[in-house]
């Protein structure tokens, strides 16, 4: 049987606006093709995992307050993640866990948080709590070499600054930062993106982009996975976009 | 001015009433501009003000409450309609002040939104404020939670009146520490229930001692994050309750709080939750036990909160869920129920229900048992069925329609029990939905 591991991090802290939904949906998607898909978590004082033992890693949003308490845990795992990242681990991060990836985040108070430094981008909230960036959110992304409309919903204050590689081209909503055109941060095996909603329920192509992704870096070959039925998530898609696109 | 305020505001209200418009909001919105956002600054109450907030049964509650004084005989003032804003409680005591702003009663009966609490009760004296529970909802108008409980305990930092809180709610009891000096904290606290477990059974808020960071243990949970819980470092959550729910059977439904055994309608955790609230406030106020027991017994809800319709002779119940606390426990109550049944699930994301709609990843379905099928409809139709096929449930089982008289009646289209659940503008349109149903093929509203 065909197996990828995933170690969802933070995951009792992190957990905004249905982020482990995704895990829910990376399960599922797996489940359903007979692939065995095992989710550690990893949480403050939990024993220190082996990252790079790992296929991906998962980092969801959370308020302010939570980001602070993880913070200095996160840094003690700051050289098990690097290296995994280097070694090819695929790094799934939403709002505050691809914030906490890039140099710092300033929290609207002016604290600041320091982030791993994985990736050269940092953000800055603004200190006034009502200017956040909330809404529904559609951007093109390339997907395995497809253009795909990734719709999500996004709420965050926090400006990213400085993404030398975005996920996508912002359509509809405001991205990176307020009204900015780019979304997200992505690399080879790097998915960086404010998306919540959870971010794959509506875009079933970024889940098996992963899937494939793990699978083909356990065995070195491409892989192509078993079709599914998705005439809801699709149809799904189609409503959101026929709303917010042809406005 | 503050006459000149008041004459205005009454002028305002009368011209809708002339135009036979609904004064619900409006008159207070004026005044919140002219007063300098002051709106409730302008009237003068003497008598004794009780103030009920919470996310989930503050409307439940603050009914209940002021049964038990009207009962009592007493004249009260309540905004009976949930206008729940500093500007929806001017526009009510606009219509009911006199021309120099005072207020005529024996008691103000409040429900008040979260985070309007210090608003309203900075400019109002309050006697008692009863805080219910904080949940996830509508996350995107108020912010994030701990903004909106840091408010509330601003407010209680500087109050000496009654502090009636759920003590099973970490998020809720944690007021209780916000002003040493107030003597007049009370929790109330409902025993182990049936379904009560030992781990967390949906996704949550409050799992760590908001004043030790230390993860806080639970002896069980009722629903959520609710439940007999203590910090092991700093002792957060170890206090006499004023009030203790216990022998809750929801089969029956029974439950006994302060010696005295209530036979309430409503089947649900929630609901022995809130009578405890209203219990307490009885106890309080020393309202007479015969008018407690016929206020607890005899409280049920229409407007969609556990309301139940025959569609023909298909027994149906609908349930508003606006957050996920709400939606599982409806699930719960359907779970707990024998027999197969059918969900119509109806979603919606007007600007009223928070344009996000991703807490429904936040609903446990895969505790579905007995659910031969489900249907969905309203606007985010499709988020709502994805959301329940990836939980694991047989897509080929799932209805979209996202047209509701249409949703309708494909529940009805087959024999058996019927669930509907439906979130906050969802709710009246389903009820109307329903009513059209039985109007065209016959049934019953309850």
């Amino acid at each position: 049987m065909k197996k990828i591991k995933v170690l969802h991090m933070y995951a009792d802290m992190l957990d905004l606006y249905g982020d482990s939904g995704n895990m829910e949906i990376l399960g599922y998607r797996c489940k359903l093709r007979g692939i065995e898909c095992q989710i550690d978590k990893y949480s403050v004082d939990s024993e220190m995992p082996d990252f790079s033992g790992y296929d991906l890693i998962y980092i969801g949003g959370g308020a302010d307050l939570e980001q602070q308490h993880i913070s200095e845990d996160l840094l003690k795992c700051r050289d098990g993640i690097i290296e995994a990242y280097k070694n090819g681990v695929f790094m799934f991060l939403i709002c505050g866990g691809y914030q906490l990836m890039g140099k710092y985040y300033r929290d609207a108070d002016g604290n600041e948080i320091p982030g791993l430094g994985l990736f050269s981008y940092y953000t800055v909230a603004p200190s006034s709590r009502k200017k956040r960036c909330i809404g529904n959110i559609v951007i093109k992304a390339e997907i395995d070499g497809q253009k795909v409309n990734v719709v999500g919903f996004e709420n965050h204050g926090g400006q990213t600054q400085d993404v030398k590689t975005p996920f996508g081209e912002v359509l509809y909503g405001n991205g990176n930062c307020s009204k900015s055109s780019a979304e997200g941060y992505t690399e080879k095996n790097v998915i960086a993106t404010y998306l919540h909603g959870p971010c794959l329920a509506k875009n079933p192509e970024v889940t098996d982009h992963m899937i494939k992704y793990c699978l083909s870096r356990n065995t070195g070959e491409e892989v192509k996975l078993q079709p599914l039925d998705d005439k809801l998530e699709k149809e799904c898609r189609k409503v959101m976009l026929g709303r917010l696109l042809n406005k | 001015m503050k006459r000149l305020q008041i004459l205005i505001g009454k002028i305002i209200v009368k011209m809708l009433r002339l135009m036979k418009r609904n004064a619900g909001n409006l008159p207070g919105i004026i005044l919140w501009h002219i007063s300098g956002h002051k709106a409730v600054s302008m009237f003068k109450v003497d008598c004794p003000i009780i103030a009920i907030t919470g996310t989930n049964g503050k409307t439940s509650v603050t009914n209940c409450i002021a049964q038990l004084f009207e009962k009592s005989g007493k004249k009260i003032i309540i905004n009976r309609e949930g206008n729940n804003l500093d500007t929806g409680i001017c526009s009510l005591l606009l219509r009911h002040c006199d021309m120099k702003g005072k207020v005529d009663a024996d008691y103000l009966i409040l429900e008040t939104d979260e985070s309007h609490v210090p608003v309203v009760y900075s400019q109002l004296k309050l006697d008692t404020l009863i805080v219910l529970d904080f949940f996830r909802d509508q996350l995107d108008r108020n912010g994030e939670m701990e903004t909106l409980i840091q408010k509330i305990n601003g407010f209680c930092k500087k109050f000496n009146g009654n502090l009636i809180l759920n003590g099973d709610d970490p998020n809720t009891a944690r007021l209780g520490r916000a002003n040493p000096n107030n003597k007049n904290v009370k929790y109330f606290h409902a025993e182990r229930y049936a379904f009560a477990t030992d781990k967390i059974f949906e996704a949550s808020e409050g799992r760590f001692c908001p004043f030790c960071g230390e993860p806080l243990e639970y002896e069980y949970y009722q629903y959520s994050h609710i439940g007999k819980f203590h910090c092991p470092k700093c002792k957060f959550g170890e206090y006499e309750p004023y009030i203790t729910a216990s022998n809750i059977d929801l089969e029956k439904p029974v439950f006994t709080a302060d010696g005295h055994e209530y036979s309430p309608k409503l089947n649900s955790i929630y609901n022995v939750y809130n009578m405890t609230a209203v219990a307490a406030a009885a106890k309080l106020y020393n309202i007479d036990q015969k008018i407690v027991d016929g206020v607890i017994s005899g409280y049920t809800v229409k407007n969609g909160r556990m309301e139940n319709f025959m569609l023909k002779d298909r027994k149906t119940t609908l349930n508003l869920a606006k957050n996920p606390v709400g939606a599982n426990m409806t699930l719960r109550v359907m779970n707990e129920m024998q027999g197969e049944k059918e969900l119509l699930f109806v979603l919606n994301d007007n600007v009223a229900d928070g344009l996000d709609v991703s807490w429904i990843w936040d609903i446990n379905f895969s505790i579905f048992e007995r659910v031969t099928r489900v249907v969905t409809s309203g606007t985010r139709a499709y988020d709502i069925a994805v959301r329940i096929k990836c939980s694991g449930y047989d897509q080929s089982k799932i209805v979209v329609q996202p047209d509701l008289d249409k949703a309708v009646e494909e529940l009805a289209s087959t024999e058996g029990r019927k669930f509907v659940i439906a979130n906050y503008t969802a709710v009246q349109p389903t009820r109307s939905a329903l009513k059209r149903y039985i109007a065209k093929h016959g049934g019953k509203t309850e």
